[in-house]
């Protein structure tokens, strides 16, 4: 990896601050909390965050902003999901969707990367593709989860099943990254990028 | 609760086990978080909770800070033991709760599993009450150290980290103002079509981006003007060193996990 320059690692830093706004973002925007089949779905923008800092930083940056962000979690800082810190959140069963950050802001990035120029449905396909990753790894996790060390035995259409609404809410959420990204897409510094062309 | 939030869950005292290197600390908590899947017996059970509370004792920590801490999860403690009750079916029936029969696997087995998952949040969330986020992130950083051998930026890493919790309360703060200044102006987002709601995010989230990255900006000037040129040759304003009872702590553990290896069957 290249030398990550001053600019690059406030970059970075600020992409935990934002996840840490996102994941949390029912605080200050209460009408965020969508009711989906009756009942109430907190909106969080994590994964909106994560696709847009692989988007924005590329894989490298966007993969070490992320890890950074969850080691900040896993310091005491309460920066997940109501603002809740400490190693027992990757023993929970959601625990799978934090490390899936990792991931999805690598694979954006790496998209985001190969995909020049940026356009509308280019950013629809790598905020698609961000989104499935994250649910992918999250719901493998949560399934192994509950199914080892809670030992709470669930079938895997179960834990399929009962992620949908949220499953369905993050798609919308992620096509705003895209739409997003768009408009900011020229604006942003080239330098923050790493090792791209 | 911006000022609370940087020391994140840490409760200051000066215990033996807030004085401890918080690498050791790590440590430790890491080496327990796999042991406490090797007690299988009643007594290799009580043995980990004598450990876990004895610790918990010494931190001298009030009782109310640590089950503050537990709050999040009591609610899936509680919840694996009653859904073990009803599902598991093993050895004889103990009772009948309205005509539901309660056998004694069940029993034994949710209670073991709530056990070993309160033990395991007890012990993890006494390494945040008793050590600063601060404190945290130079460990990270001693401890990841090998990884620069594959090119891992451990010291961006950490000074990454260091940055945001900087930053967390001052972009908090930012957000809190965005939407103040939204509902001055009379916007209105808490009825209308779900498209409409999730569409409002946009007009929210542009200004938020505008501070975000203004401070980014300003933040690497600033670096740059003060000769910030990476990790080589950086000195440390706090420095971790290994004193005699961090040296203990390690023995202390030690001669927990042999106990445990002996209790189980």
């Amino acid at each position: 990896m290249g030398k990550i320059s001053a600019l690059q690692l406030s970059y970075g830093a600020i992409f935990v601050c934002l996840m840490a706004i996102g994941a949390n973002i029912v605080i200050w925007f209460p009408f965020l909390a969508i009711p989906i089949g009756g009942v109430s779905v907190p909106l969080s923008l994590q994964t909106f965050f994560a696709i847009l800092a692989g988007l924005m930083l590329g894989k490298k940056l966007g993969l070490l902003s992320m890890t950074a962000y969850l080691l900040t979690g896993l310091a005491g800082v309460p920066v997940f999901a109501q603002m809740q810190a400490g190693l027992f959140v990757l023993f929970d069963y959601t625990g799978g969707f934090l490390l899936s950050f990792l991931v999805v802001a690598y694979v954006t990035g790496w998209l985001s990367e190969r995909l020049i120029p940026f356009t509308l449905s280019k950013g629809f396909f790598i905020a698609t593709v961000g989104v499935l990753v994250n649910y992918l790894i999250g719901v493998h996790y949560m399934f192994i989860a509950m199914n080892t060390w809670l030992g709470l035995t669930i079938s895997y259409s179960t834990t399929w099943i009962s992620m949908t609404p949220f499953f369905i809410k993050d798609i919308f959420v992620a096509l705003i990254a895209a739409v997003l990204m768009c408009k900011i897409v020229n604006r942003i510094p080239k330098q923050i990028r790493l090792n791209t062309h | 609760m911006s000022n609370s939030i940087i020391i994140g869950q840490y409760v200051p005292g000066d215990s033996w086990i807030h004085r401890l290197d918080p690498r050791i600390k790590i440590v430790i908590i890491f080496c327990f978080v796999v042991f406490v899947f090797f007690a299988n017996t009643a007594l290799s059970y009580g043995w980990l909770t004598l450990f876990a509370i004895a610790t918990a004792a010494s931190t001298k920590i009030k009782a109310r800070f640590i089950a503050k801490g537990l709050t999040p999860v009591w609610f899936l403690i509680i919840f694996t033991f009653v859904l073990h009750l009803i599902v598991t079916r093993e050895g004889t029936v103990l009772f009948e709760v309205f005509t539901f029969p309660i056998y004694s696997g069940a029993l034994i087995q949710g209670f073991s599993i709530s056990l070993r998952f309160f033990l395991l949040i007890l012990v993890t969330s006494l390494l945040t009450l008793t050590t600063t986020p601060i404190e945290i992130t130079d460990a990270i950083e001693s401890l990841l150290h090998p990884l620069k051998k594959i090119k891992f930026p451990v010291h961006e890493l950490a000074l990454m980290m260091s940055i945001s919790l900087r930053f967390i309360p001052t972009l908090m703060q930012e957000t809190e103002k965005i939407s103040k200044a939204q509902a001055s102006r009379g916007v209105d987002f808490k009825t209308g079509p779900l498209k409409d709601r999730i569409q409002a995010v946009v007009p929210l989230l542009v200004p938020l981006f505008v501070s975000a990255f203004k401070r980014a900006e300003d933040l690497a000037m600033a670096m740059e003007a003060r000769g910030y040129r990476g990790g080589e040759g950086r000195s440390k304003l706090r420095e971790l060193v290994i004193r005699k009872q961090d040296i203990i702590a390690l023995g202390l553990f030690a001669f927990v996990i042999v106990v445990l290896f002996l209790l189980r069957s």
